[in-house]
């Protein structure tokens, strides 16, 4: 099971970044459906791996996505899947062993009937949409992406495995929506890089952030992480402002949103420490 | 801010080397004491006649995107060495500090620190008989006004 768990988040990262890269909506919208579908996945693996008190972690194997033609990684999607029903007889949850077997059935069916395409989401142009922004402008674009598609995907991993262990269902109301606000930056910047031609797989996040042991201290440097991050996302809008108003007036939207995780996690923080626990 | 250009991007989105060695031979830890971010560097070592070579070498950041390029950059570099080419690697990487941007120096410094960790760790566990896991503070700071110096073991 634990096999099945790190394999599940590889596949679901791979499938992810196969829709950042995919430039045909219809199929944009199926890989996404299905790296949704394969983290819900990976929820109920890691559900029964906490409820077995199993050890596990969320390190992971370097995942390689740099391709020319959709078909190549979708062909390697529809390979890991087939790969992984060798685990199946180890999962011992009947239901669960079905869920697995028929949406990877469906998934592999699926994924074999897209329509090939051109990759240029490795091309390196660094340029977005027909913007024409400075030198300056551009390099801290591109490090902004980096370093917060990672975040995202980061935030993603410690919620989501916050929740899995608490069983505290205000608590998990509020990871949940963090987690859910999360994916929906981290596919915003991701398509973002596609488009630039730098789109790259956040790098593995180490145990040590997300196994808190101390999570009312964990929600409060939080809270100091998102006051940066909107600090953040004002410096950059005003770099590009009058360069390119579409971009300033989306991260102008970005740092609004964080005033609501800023909120979230003052909940979540008030309500821990009157309960003291999760 | 780091200048970026295609290499720069590749460490960025493709890092050398990132991820862990079970059960390393040494491992070692650079820290920024002011801010809490952290390198890993773990390598494994083999004895070839009178030297010591690093024959296999990760990281691990928990720390900013301008860190993990100098990690992948220094890895890289540090690969297939030996401990004495690798200590001028550090003293190069150290000594050249003073001329790139503070928060530049405080990360490339970070690593350094951590390659120097899992040597100065190999060495000491050699003969100790155990093995021990050093952690290095940094004495650049992203911020220099605040700077200052720490060095500890562990």
């Amino acid at each position: 099971m634990k096999n099945l768990l790190i394999k599940t988040h590889e596949v679901w990262l791979e499938t992810l970044m196969a829709s950042f890269m995919s430039s045909s909506v219809e199929s944009r919208q199926v890989l996404n459906d299905f790296s949704d579908i394969l983290f819900r996945h990976f929820g109920w693996i890691e559900e029964k791996l906490v409820e077995q008190k199993v050890e596990y972690d969320y390190n992971r194997e370097p995942i390689p996505i740099k391709v020319d033609s959709l078909v190549v990684i979708v062909n390697n999607i529809i390979e890991r899947l087939g790969t992984m029903e060798l685990m199946l007889p180890f999962v011992e949850d009947e239901a669960l062993r079905f869920r697995l077997q028929t949406d990877w059935d469906y998934i592999k069916y699926k994924l074999a009937t897209l329509e090939d395409e051109v990759v240029t989401a490795f091309s390196g142009k660094r340029t977005y949409k027909d913007l024409q922004l400075s030198s300056e402008a551009t390099d801290a674009l591109t490090l902004f992406l980096f370093e917060e598609s990672y975040k995202e995907y980061e935030l993603i991993m410690i919620y989501n495995y916050l929740k899995a262990h608490s069983s505290d269902d205000y608590l998990n109301k509020i990871f949940q929506i963090l987690v859910d606000e999360s994916f929906f930056h981290l596919k915003s910047f991701g398509e973002m890089m596609a488009q630039m031609g730098i789109l790259g797989v956040p790098r593995v996040v180490h145990s040590s952030l997300y196994q808190v042991e101390d999570v009312a201290e964990f929600l409060k440097d939080g809270i100091d992480e998102e006051i940066a991050a909107k600090e953040q996302c004002k410096e950059l809008s005003d770099a590009v402002v009058k360069e390119a108003e579409e971009l300033a007036k989306f991260f102008d939207f970005i740092n609004y949103q964080e005033n609501y995780h800023i909120a979230l996690m003052e909940n979540a923080l008030k309500h821990f420490k009157s309960k003291g626990s999760v | 801010m780091i200048g970026i250009d295609d290499e720069i991007v590749a460490h960025m989105s493709n890092p050398n080397n990132y991820g862990r060695i079970e059960d390393a031979d040494s491992i070692g830890i650079g820290e920024n004491p002011q801010n809490g971010e952290k390198v890993i560097i773990y390598i494994n070592v083999q004895k070839q006649e009178e030297s010591l070579i690093i024959s296999e070498i990760a990281f691990e950041a928990i720390a900013c995107m301008t860190t993990v390029v100098a990690g992948s950059i220094i890895t890289q570099e540090a690969a297939g060495l030996t401990f004495e080419k690798a200590g001028e690697l550090i003293a190069v990487t150290l000594g050249m500090l003073e001329q790139v941007d503070p928060e530049q120096a405080a990360c490339s410094e970070m690593v350094a620190v951590a390659l120097k960790a899992a040597i100065d760790g190999y060495i000491l566990s050699q003969e100790e008989g155990e093995k021990k896991t050093l952690i290095y503070k940094i004495e650049q700071s992203c911020n220099p006004e605040t700077a200052f110096n720490s060095q500890e073991e562990k």
